[in-house]
């Protein structure tokens, strides 16, 4: 074998070895194409027309953008929506970063509670909306246990005030535990002879955790911080259930606008912009994470 | 809706037939008409089993008669059927022909084929004058009515006499007066379904009309709700709730019916839903359908269900067969009794003398509107519902919330 034919062996191997693995991905390729890519690229060039059912389609430039812009439902929406992503996202990170760290090691049970810590996230967000509404409603135990406790004894979901808190316990309750799995995954890859070391130099418990867990658990935590801000500025299946966007929209959300644009008015141009300005919005804030949080990856 | 413009829609819809494409099927014989027809209808008639067999043997019926047409009725349940409808319009499967009513009739004009071309004038003429006023748009019949409802004043007869009252409210003034007596006895006075996902139809239209103003101008181009009558209207609510005389549980949500307060017998009225639907709560010896309410005017909401053929549809004829064989005036009787809904055709007569519910509410049809028949009366709703919530829940007074949702509805009117 000369020395000019082994590269070029190499080379034949390696796309050999591509093509194989291109034909694995393919069928998923296609499927994300055809269910995922396509749609989002249409929604985006739909958010550019006028399109509704039954009518002809005519470009019309920014018009849809020129009235999100003067739509002060929007913005309040807008409003809303970054009100729950701004308390549930903390909120649900903290949360699932508390279970992890409760049911790290093993113990008696431990597995039933990751396993019950992690029910809410195959429950059903309509069926657990329903009964959250009866928690939260006039007589409910929420409410009950809110007046023993000398707060006001008055339904959360009929309040403008503590409606946003009651949709954000709920979401957050919904996710903790597909956090959790997460952050669990990653703290079984923490070396323990590096908290057994730093046990050993008398670091106490706040230490090991801040200078030896947090540091491992850097980029699962990016990663969560990106799924939740994209799960809270898609929030809608609980409040659709929950308050129908009320009392007086101040649950309305984003998604909450482009399904009544889309599906009660036929306005599908005008709820594809919504969908634009969510996309925007949320590889924005992506984006920020990413460059803070995930920066030292 | 003027004598003169319902005498020209009755013109139209009687000329239709020559002028209406081509598609009329008047002229055809049963046996030439060839194709097949998907329907899609809801749950009308609550049992299931009783209403397949009720298509079914309608199926069969029209078979006799029109050996070459196929016909196949699917029944979908109620919850967003809007959604089903036009992502089946969109993707280029819906069906030929659909049970509409007049508030979904405008957002989806543009897809129907108007059915004044498929009905022979005698079966025009034998409508009620408000059913084919219901189901008309822009001098156009769009779609075949097939039954209609009232949904006037229910009360509770065993609240009344646990509070000693023996007259049963007419006016918004006995409404008043009347509120404190049963206030003091641990009763509502009513029950105002207030959530956002409630059609305005049902709650606030009819007290916007009974105070004798409406929700859009004439000609539909601009919102008329933030006149006097409506402040007037949203004013009255307001002192109501204010005052604690109205139910709570459902000024703002829209709770399981079975766990609001109205169906566990403590509110002595409700306007928001048909009667015979309160009778499982209360029983029928305790059901009074009353007349609408009065203020300025006495009316009420009334639905006219249709049957409407889209455009889409392949075989026109076929499809335009079928709904004349359906709405014929006695088939369309026995699917009302069926239902529980009240008939729509003159020739018909009286459905339910002497029943108690349905014939009481068959009194009152005349005194009922369908609501606004236009495109944009749901979107209107849209804003206009969270403003008067607001106002229930203290955070607005009236004019400004009706001043507020009527700059907000005139980007939607434009």
């Amino acid at each position: 074998m000369s020395v000019d034919t082994l590269p070029k062996a190499r080379q034949r191997y390696r796309w050999r070895e591509a093509r194989i693995a291109l034909l694995f991905v393919l069928p998923c390729l296609l499927l994300f194409i055809a269910f995922r890519f396509g749609p989002a690229v249409a929604g985006g060039v739909l958010s550019f027309t006028d399109y509704t059912i039954g009518a002809d389609t005519n470009w019309i430039g920014l018009e849809n953008l020129r009235r999100l812009n003067e739509d002060p439902l929007f913005w309040r929406a807008l409003r809303t929506t970054l009100t729950i992503a701004l308390l549930a996202v903390p909120l649900s990170i903290l949360m699932s970063l508390g279970m992890a760290l409760l049911v790290r090691r093993a113990f008696r049970g431990s597995k039933l509670f990751r396993s019950i810590f992690f029910l809410p996230v195959i429950t059903s967000l309509v069926l657990a909306g329903i009964v959250f509404t009866w928690i939260f409603s006039e007589g409910g135990p929420w409410t009950s246990v809110m007046g023993w406790l000398g707060f006001a004894d008055r339904a959360w979901l009929s309040d403008t005030t503590l409606v946003i808190p009651a949709i954000v316990i709920v979401a957050v309750w919904g996710r903790f535990g597909f956090g959790m799995l997460i952050l669990l995954a990653r703290l079984q890859d923490v070396p323990r002879e590096l908290e057994e070391a730093a046990l050993a130099d008398g670091a106490g418990a706040w230490q090991r955790f801040r200078y030896i867990i947090l540091p491992e658990l850097k980029p699962a935590l990016f990663f969560l911080a990106v799924i939740e801000t994209t799960f809270s500025f898609q929030i809608f299946d609980t409040v659709y259930v929950m308050t129908g966007g009320g009392p007086a929209n101040s649950s309305y959300v984003l998604v909450y606008q482009l399904y009544d644009q889309a599906f009660r008015y036929f306005d599908f141009g005008y709820a594809s912009a919504i969908g634009l300005a969510l996309f925007v919005m949320t590889f924005i804030v992506a984006m920020i994470q990413r460059l803070t949080l995930g920066r030292e990856r | 809706m003027t004598s003169a413009a319902l005498g020209a829609v009755m013109l139209a819809s009687a000329c239709g037939g020559d002028d209406g494409g081509g598609a009329n099927t008047g002229s055809a014989e049963p046996g030439e008409v060839e194709g097949s027809v998907t329907m899609w209808t809801y749950p009308v008639i609550a049992d299931e089993t009783e209403h397949r067999n009720f298509w079914d043997d309608t199926i069969a019926a029209f078979g006799e008669e029109y050996p070459n047409v196929d016909v196949e009725v699917e029944i979908f349940p109620w919850a967003d059927r809007d959604q089903a409808l036009s992502t089946a319009i969109a993707g280029n499967s819906a069906p030929d022909v659909v049970y509409m009513i007049p508030d979904q009739l405008p957002g989806y004009a543009r897809n129907i084929e108007p059915i004044d071309g498929y009905l022979d004038d005698d079966a025009k003429a034998d409508y009620l004058p408000n059913a084919i006023e219901a189901v008309t748009i822009d001098g156009e019949m769009t779609a075949a009515p097939i039954l209609a409802s009232a949904v006037t004043l229910t009360c509770n007869k065993e609240v009344f006499d646990d509070v000693g009252q023996s007259e049963y409210p007419e006016t918004w003034d006995d409404l008043r007066e009347m509120a404190p007596e049963f206030k003091d006895a641990g009763y509502d006075m009513f029950a105002y379904s207030g959530d956002v996902s409630q059609t305005l139809n049902l709650t606030f239209y009819p007290l916007l009309w009974q105070a004798g103003g409406d929700v859009f101008n004439d000609d539909g181009s601009e919102v008329t709700f933030n006149s006097e009558a409506g402040v007037e209207a949203l004013t009255f609510l307001q002192e109501m709730v204010d005052g604690g005389y109205v139910s709570e549980d459902m000024l703002t949500s829209n709770p399981p019916v079975e766990q609001t307060k109205l169906a566990q017998g403590e509110v002595a009225c409700e306007w928001h839903s048909e009667g015979k639907n309160l009778v499982e709560f209360w029983g029928e010896e305790n059901t009074v359908i009353l007349p609408p309410l009065t203020n300025a005017e006495q009316i009420a909401y009334g639905t006219v269900g249709s049957l409407a053929m889209l455009s889409s549809a392949d075989d026109k004829d076929a499809a335009g067969a079928w709904i004349s064989f359906v709405t014929e005036a006695e088939r369309a009787a026995e699917y009302d009794e069926a239902s529980g809904f009240l008939p729509v055709k003159e020739s018909t007569g009286s459905l339910y003398e002497g029943d108690p519910l349905l014939g009481e509410a068959e009194k009152y049809v005349d005194l009922t509107t369908v609501g606004p028949l236009t495109e944009e009366a749901r979107e209107v709703m849209g804003v206009l519902a969270p403003e008067i919530q607001a106002v229930l829940i203290g955070e607005k007074e009236p004019q400004q919330a009706l001043d507020d949702a009527a700059a907000a509805a005139e980007a939607v009117v434009r």
